[in-house]
């Protein structure tokens, strides 16, 4: 079975690992960097963040490729922003019902997911066109790369904005203040980025210009 | 085209009837979490025993023309107030409701006895908490809310005799992860604790840096309680006569502290008006 919805899918270990690194949403895609600069400000605030997205990503990837044959082209955008809504609401409310002790900690980020770009950019350009188990495993190693993510840079602006990692005082001064703000927000996420390039790059992958043969 | 808004329409009718089903599933359980999470938090902010008793009242206006009367539900009587608190009727509540009866059959009753007429307005417009150890007052714990950064931030205030701050705790609030969110943490919120009416008043926020000496007090708090934090950390208290606001946080620091002081003045203009038919 192959046809244009069901394209034959990359092994399992491939699909987690373009999504943890060759094309991590944050630091490859560039993707949903507004809500991840405004709150990856300590470790544990991007660990919620992340978990949150992960499930979201997972449900709706699943769910976007069980309906890809009947959800009519023109209205699939409109269409995962049902999806996406719903799955955060029954996410919040069941929280909220069943684990008010979770529902206390991540109450406040779910709801901000909704509006996340990288979720609907996976079930476009992948769950559309590829079988259920697949699907999962993209939005799973999507979901993963976002979480990291989110957790090297609330690492980072925690270590230096407020000299400590989860919330446990390392030094008694805030090392660099600027990091901790939003705009400090960017240029950790910019010096991540250019970590992952030059890692990229030594692992022998080549600029853009150059895949396109533009010396030769 | 028909197949467009078809294809839309029944997707919309699917996620609804999953949305209302999970609600209806889901509601029930999420209101028993909420009254006992703000039971539990009673309990702790009036530092009460496990054998004291907390009764709510109930706050509604009624508006007949332009005359307003206030009315009062209490753990057994349903009491109506001119707007000078003049006491103009009592009536006990029937044993049907004393018990278990929900808020909102409360507020059906309530509705039923205060006869209107068809153009005056009802609103049930507030509520606080009376806790007694035995027969002995032990405070109030009152119910405010602020607009802040976003939507409305929740809070309850323990309140002594002499509409003094006991403390504060915040029940609910959408301010943003790591900067308007830090309202909650001890640093900023027992800020307010322990200071007594005139200097709720008049308090001030300072966008000053919280000093280390004192933010290491504030977070004795919760393993002190009021009594022993401000035996060992009342002349902390007392030299710093403002709240500090959060860092990148100030206007949802305003916005409690505001809040405090607005619900703080109210209760207590209230009170004095109908404490002693309470």
């Amino acid at each position: 079975m192959s046809d244009a919805l069901t394209r034959p899918a990359p092994p399992v270990s491939e699909l987690v690992m373009r999504g943890l690194f060759d094309e991590n949403p944050v630091f490859r895609l560039a993707l949903s960097l507004c809500p991840a600069v405004a709150v990856t400000t300590s470790v544990k605030n991007g660990l919620m963040l992340g978990v949150a997205v992960f499930v979201v990503q997972v449900l709706s990837s699943v769910s976007a490729s069980l309906l890809r044959r009947v959800i009519i082209p023109k209205i699939r955008v409109p269409l995962f922003v049902i999806i996406i809504a719903m799955w955060v609401s029954v996410m919040d409310m069941v929280l909220a019902a069943f684990y008010p002790v979770v529902y206390a900690q991540v109450g406040l980020y779910v709801k901000l997911i909704v509006a996340f770009a990288i979720i609907i950019s996976r079930m476009e350009l992948f769950s559309m066109k590829h079988a259920v188990l697949p699907s999962f495993w993209d939005g799973f190693g999507m979901g993963l790369g976002f979480l990291l993510a989110m957790l090297l840079t609330g690492a980072f602006r925690e270590l230096l904005g407020s000299g400590s990692i989860f919330g446990y005082a390392l030094v008694e001064f805030r090392p660099l203040l600027l990091v901790i703000l939003p705009a400090g927000g960017f240029f950790t996420i910019g010096l991540i980025m250019a970590l992952f390039n030059w890692v990229d790059l030594r692992r022998g992958h080549k600029l853009p210009g150059e895949y396109k043969g533009c010396h030769g | 085209m028909l197949r467009i808004a078809f294809g839309l329409t029944v997707v919309c009718l699917v996620a609804s009837l999953i949305l209302g089903g999970i609600y209806a599933w889901t509601e029930p359980a999420k209101l028993r979490n909420v009254a006992e999470r703000e039971q539990r938090l009673i309990g702790e902010l009036l530092e009460l025993s496990p054998t004291a008793r907390v009764e709510e009242v109930r706050r509604y206006l009624v508006w007949r023309g332009n005359r307003l009367e206030a009315l009062y539900l209490t753990a057994g009587a349903l009491l109506r107030f001119d707007g000078s608190g003049a006491l103009l009727e009592r009536t006990e509540l029937p044993a049907a409701l004393a018990g278990s009866a929900s808020a909102d059959e409360r507020d059906a009753w309530v509705q039923q006895q205060a006869r209107l007429a068809a153009d005056d307005t009802f609103r049930q417009v507030g509520r606080f908490f009376a806790g007694y150890e035995g027969a002995r007052s032990a405070g109030y714990v009152i119910e405010g809310k602020s607009a802040g950064y976003k939507t409305w931030i929740r809070f309850f205030l323990a309140i002594d005799a002499d509409y003094g701050l006991r403390g504060i705790e915040i029940i609910e609030h959408e301010e943003d992860p790591g900067l308007g969110a830090e309202i909650t943490e001890p640093y900023f919120k027992h800020q307010f604790a322990g200071r007594s009416f005139d200097a709720i008043r008049t308090i001030e926020v300072t966008k000053d840096p919280l000093p280390a000496a004192w933010r290491a007090a504030l977070e004795e708090f919760a393993d002190l309680g009021l009594g022993g934090w401000l035996a060992r950390h009342a002349d902390q208290l007392a030299a710093h006569p403002e709240i500090h606001a959060i860092t990148g946080a100030t206007i949802s620091s305003v916005a409690v502290t505001d809040g405090v002081k607005r619900a703080l003045r109210n209760f207590r203009k209230r009170m004095q008006l109908v404490e002693a038919h309470l």
